[in-house]
C-alpha cells in the first residue's frame, strides 16, 4: 500500500518512537515524531498530519489536556496509546475526543488496522448513507436493515443502537455515550440495558452470535462496529 | 470516658457524724430513760443502769464515737439525777453507786471506741475489696485488649476512673526511644517540658514531677512503667495531692498490671516482627530465584536471537524463525509482568472491584481471542445457556481469572484434547466450570494449587506459580469461591461461583419495526 499520508507520533519513549517510525514508514506513511507535548502541539499545527498517535503519559503536559487542546482545532483522527489497566483514562480520552485507543504493549498489526479504520471513518458519511458490510446493509434514511438480502425485524431501540455504532464504524463508543445517545440522559448508569440489547442485536445480525464480528466488545470501555 | 462521680478511692472513711446522729443518740437515750421511769424511786435503780448501758452499746454499733459518748454521758447523768437516791440530785450516797457510775462511763467509752474501730476496719476492708475488684476488672479488660493502642486507652480510662485524675501514657517505639507523639495522649502532642520530663523519667526509671523529689516543672506526676524485660514507657497523672501510703501501694499495683499488659504486647509485637522478617526473607528468596530464572530465559532468547540476526548474513527462513522466538519470548515476558503486577495488586490490598453489567459471552470471547494461539491445538467447547442474563462483575479482574485458568489448562493438557468451559446461573449468581483432559493434580497438591509460587513438580511449563493464586485472589475479591478437583474422567475441574445481582427490569421499547 502506498500512502502519502502523514502521521504524527507524540511519545516520550525513544524506543517506542523508533519502533513506530520504522513500522509505519515501512507501511508507506510519512512520519513526524515529537518527544514532548509542547513539541507535539507545534508539530501538529505546522504539519497538519492526517492522524495523530498520542501517548497519554507525557512528561510535560497531561495527555488528556493535550488532547483537549488539539481538539479545539484538529478534526482528524487521534489514536491514544496508554498502558494496560487504565480503563478510566481511556474512557476519559474517548470522551475528550480520541477516536480510538491501544494499550501498550500492542501488536503492530493491530496498530496498522486501527490506523486504517480511523482514516476510513474520518471520511464521514452523509446521514442518508447506506452502511454495508459483507453480509449486512443498513439504510440510515429508510431505517431498513438487510442481512444477506433479507429484511431484518428490529425494534426501534435495536435500530438506533445499530445505526449509532454503524455511523461511527471502526470507532470505539463508550458505554455512557451509547446509553446517552440511544436511551437518553437518565439511563447513563444502566449498562444492563446495553448488554441485553447488544446480545439481542447480535442474535439477529451476526453470523455467529457467540463470536461476534460486527458488534465488537471493547472490554470495560464500550463497543465498536467492525466492518 | 466515664463522666459520673468518680468512686472515692482514698481512705477518708465516714468519720463525720452529722448533727442528726447526735440528735438520734440524745433521743434514744431519752426514750430509754423514760421507759425506765416506772422503776424510779424503787430499789431497782441498778437494773436501770444495765438497761441504759445496753442501749448505749446498741447505739455504738451504728453511731459514731461522738454520739456514743454523748449517749453514755447523758445516760450516766440521767441515771444519777433521776434514779440514784437521793433522786433529783447529782449527789451519790453509796460508794458502790459511785463505783457503778464511774464504771458506767468507762464501759460506755470502751464500747464506743471498740465498735467504731471495728466499723472503721470494716470500711477499710470493703474499700480494699473494691480495689481488688477494680484491679481484677482492669486485668480482665487488659487481657481482652488486642494491641498496644487499645491497652493505652483502657489504662488511661481506668486510671482516671480509679484515681479521679486525668492521666495518659507515653510509650516507647520498640527501640527504647520514647515517642513524643502518637501512642499516648489522644492526638495532643507533648509540650517540650513534658517531653523532657518524660524522657528523664524513662531513662532514669524514677518518678518525677509534682509531689516527688524531682518536680521538673510539669503539671503532672510521671511514673516509669517498669517491666521485667522492657520498660514500655511512662505514665503521667495530674494528681491534686500526694498519694498516701495506701493509695501509693494501690497505684503501684495498678500500674504494674498495666505495665505487664503492655510488656506482653511489646514482646508479642517483637516476635511478630521477627516472624514477619523470616517469612519475607523466605518469600524474597523464592521470588528472587524464580523471577530471575523466569526473566532471564526470555531475555536470553531475545538477546541471542537478535544478536544472531544482526551479526550474520543469513537471511530468509532462519531469520524468520529467530524473530518468531523473539516474539514468543516477549509474550512470555509480558505475561510475567502482568502476573507480577496482579499479585502485587492483590498483596497490597488495593484491589477495588468495579462492578458493572456484562455479557458473559463477551468475557469468554475476549479471553478465547487473547489466547487464540495457545488454544489452537485444543478443541475448546463453550457452553452458555441461551437465556443467560447479564452478570455484575469487574470485567478486567474476571478476564484475568479466566485467562489464567485457560492458560493453565493449555499448558498441561495434551494437544488435541478437549477443554470444556461451562457457564450457568444459580440462585445467588453464576458459575463457571473449566474441565481439561490433562493429568489433573496429585491428591496431595489439590490443597496447595492456589498457593503463591506453588508449582506441581516436573511440569514442562515455566511460570512463577502465580496464575492460580491470582485466580483465587480475584475470585475472592468478587466475594466468590473457587474449587478444584480431579474430574471423574481425568483432568482438572475448576468450579467458580461468583455472586451477582440479577438484572431487574422489563426490557423497554419492544415495538417491532
Amino acid at each position: 500500500m502506498n500512502n502519502s499520508e502523514t502521521i504524527l507520533i507524540i511519545d516520550d519513549e525513544l524506543q517506542i518512537r523508533r519502533l513506530l517510525e520504522i513500522t509505519l514508514s515501512a507501511s508507506g506513511y510519512h512520519i513526524i515524531v515529537s518527544a514532548t507535548g509542547k513539541e507535539g502541539l507545534v508539530d501538529a499545527a505546522t504539519h497538519h498530519p492526517s492522524l495523530i498517535l498520542l501517548d497519554l503519559g507525557l512528561p510535560d503536559i497531561d495527555g488528556q489536556l493535550l488532547l483537549k487542546k488539539l481538539r479545539e482545532w484538529y478534526a482528524k483522527p487521534v489514536i491514544v496509546l496508554s498502558v494496560r489497566n487504565s480503563e478510566t483514562d481511556i474512557i476519559q480520552a474517548l470522551d475528550n475526543g480520541a477516536n480510538d485507543y491501544l494499550t501498550k504493549p500492542f501488536r503492530t498489526g493491530e496498530l496498522l488496522a486501527r490506523i486504517r479504520a480511523a482514516a476510513r471513518a474520518a471520511q464521514s458519511l452523509p446521514d442518508s448513507a447506506v452502511v454495508e458490510t459483507d453480509s449486512l446493509s443498513i439504510d440510515m434514511a429508510s431505517h431498513i436493515v438487510r442481512k444477506n438480502g433479507e429484511i431484518l425485524k428490529l425494534t426501534a431501540t435495536e435500530f438506533s443502537l445499530l445505526s449509532l455504532l454503524a455511523k461511527n464504524s471502526g470507532r470505539v463508543l463508550t458505554h455512557q455515550y451509547i446509553l446517552k445517545e440511544v436511551w437518553g440522559h437518565g439511563y447513563t448508569g444502566q449498562t444492563q440495558y446495553l448488554r441485553v440489547f447488544v446480545a439481542q442485536l447480535r442474535k439477529k445480525i451476526e453470523d455467529n452470535p457467540a463470536r461476534p464480528a460486527l458488534l465488537i466488545t471493547e472490554s470495560g470501555i464500550g463497543y465498536r462496529f467492525g466492518e | 470516658m466515664k463522666t459520673g462521680k468518680p468512686e472515692q478511692g482514698g481512705i477518708s472513711g465516714s468519720r463525720k457524724p452529722e448533727t442528726g446522729q447526735y440528735l438520734i443518740s440524745a433521743a434514744i437515750t431519752g426514750i430509754a430513760a423514760l421507759s425506765c421511769a416506772p422503776l424510779a424511786g424503787g430499789s431497782h435503780y441498778h437494773v436501770v443502769s444495765f438497761i441504759l448501758l445496753f442501749v448505749v452499746s446498741i447505739m455504738s454499733t451504728f453511731l459514731g464515737i461522738g454520739p456514743v459518748l454523748l449517749a453514755s454521758t447523758l445516760s450516766a447523768l440521767i441515771w444519777n439525777f433521776f434514779f440514784i437516791p437521793p433522786q433529783l440530785t447529782f449527789h451519790i450516797d453509796k460508794p458502790e453507786d459511785l463505783l457503778i457510775f464511774g464504771l458506767f462511763f468507762i464501759i460506755a467509752l470502751v464500747n464506743g471506741i471498740l465498735t467504731t474501730r471495728i466499723r472503721r476496719q470494716e470500711v477499710l476492708a470493703r474499700e480494699r475489696e473494691k480495689r481488688t475488684e477494680s484491679l481484677f476488672r482492669l486485668t480482665h479488660e487488659l487481657s481482652k485488649a488486642s494491641g498496644i493502642d487499645e491497652i493505652v486507652v483502657i489504662a488511661a480510662e481506668k486510671i482516671e476512673e480509679q484515681f479521679s485524675a486525668p492521666a495518659f501514657l507515653i510509650l516507647q517505639d520498640g527501640n527504647n526511644h520514647l515517642m513524643v507523639t502518637g501512642r499516648g495522649r489522644k492526638n495532643i502532642p507533648l509540650s517540650l517540658n513534658e517531653a523532657e520530663a518524660a524522657g528523664w523519667v524513662f531513662s532514669h526509671v524514677k518518678k518525677a514531677g509534682n509531689f516527688t523529689a524531682h518536680p521538673l516543672t510539669v503539671n503532672y506526676t510521671l511514673y516509669p512503667l517498669q517491666g521485667n524485660k522492657i520498660n514500655p514507657g511512662v505514665v503521667a497523672i495530674r494528681q491534686t495531692e500526694a498519694f498516701n501510703e495506701e493509695q501509693q501501694s494501690y497505684w503501684d499495683t495498678f500500674i504494674a498490671q498495666i505495665t505487664n499488659a503492655l510488656e506482653r504486647e511489646f514482646l508479642g509485637e517483637l516476635a511478630r516482627q521477627a516472624r514477619f522478617l523470616a517469612e519475607s526473607d523466605r518469600l524474597y528468596k523464592t521470588l528472587f530465584n524464580s523471577i530471575s530464572h523466569e526473566l532471564r530465559i526470555p531475555v536470553a532468547t531475545i538477546m541471542g536471537a537478535s544478536d544472531t540476526i544482526l551479526n550474520t548474513e543469513e537471511s530468509g527462513n532462519i531469520q524468520k524463525e529467530l524473530i518468531g522466538e523473539i516474539f514468543t519470548a516477549s509474550l512470555r515476558l509480558n505475561r510475567l509482568i502482568e502476573n507480577l503486577l496482579n499479585i502485587t495488586r492483590l498483596e497490597s490490598g488495593h484491589i477495588s472491584v468495579r462492578l458493572d453489567w456484562y455479557d458473559i459471552n463477551d468475557l469468554i470471547n475476549m479471553v478465547l481471542e487473547e489466547l487464540e494461539d495457545e488454544l489452537k491445538p485444543f478443541s475448546v467447547q463453550v457452553s452458555i445457556p441461551d437465556d443467560m442474563p447479564p452478570v455484575k462483575i469487574d470485567f478486567g479482574l474476571m478476564e484475568q481469572v479466566l485467562y489464567n485458568l485457560l492458560y493453565n489448562a493449555a499448558q498441561h493438557a495434551p494437544a488435541a484434547s478437549e477443554i470444556l468451559l461451562t457457564a450457568g446461573t444459580t440462585e445467588s449468581g453464576f458459575t463457571l466450570q473449566l474441565t481439561d483432559k490433562g493429568p489433573g493434580f496429585p491428591e496431595t497438591a489439590l490443597k496447595q494449587v492456589f498457593d503463591k509460587f506453588y508449582r506441581v513438580d516436573n511440569k514442562k511449563a515455566g511460570g512463577l506459580g502465580l496464575g492460580l493464586s491470582i485466580v483465587k485472589g480475584f475470585t475472592e475479591a468478587h466475594k466468590g469461591s473457587i474449587h478444584v478437583e480431579n474430574a471423574p474422567g481425568g483432568g482438572a475441574l475448576f468450579t467458580l461461583h461468583i455472586p451477582s445481582e440479577k438484572p431487574d427490569f422489563d426490557i423497554p421499547n419492544q415495538t417491532i419495526k
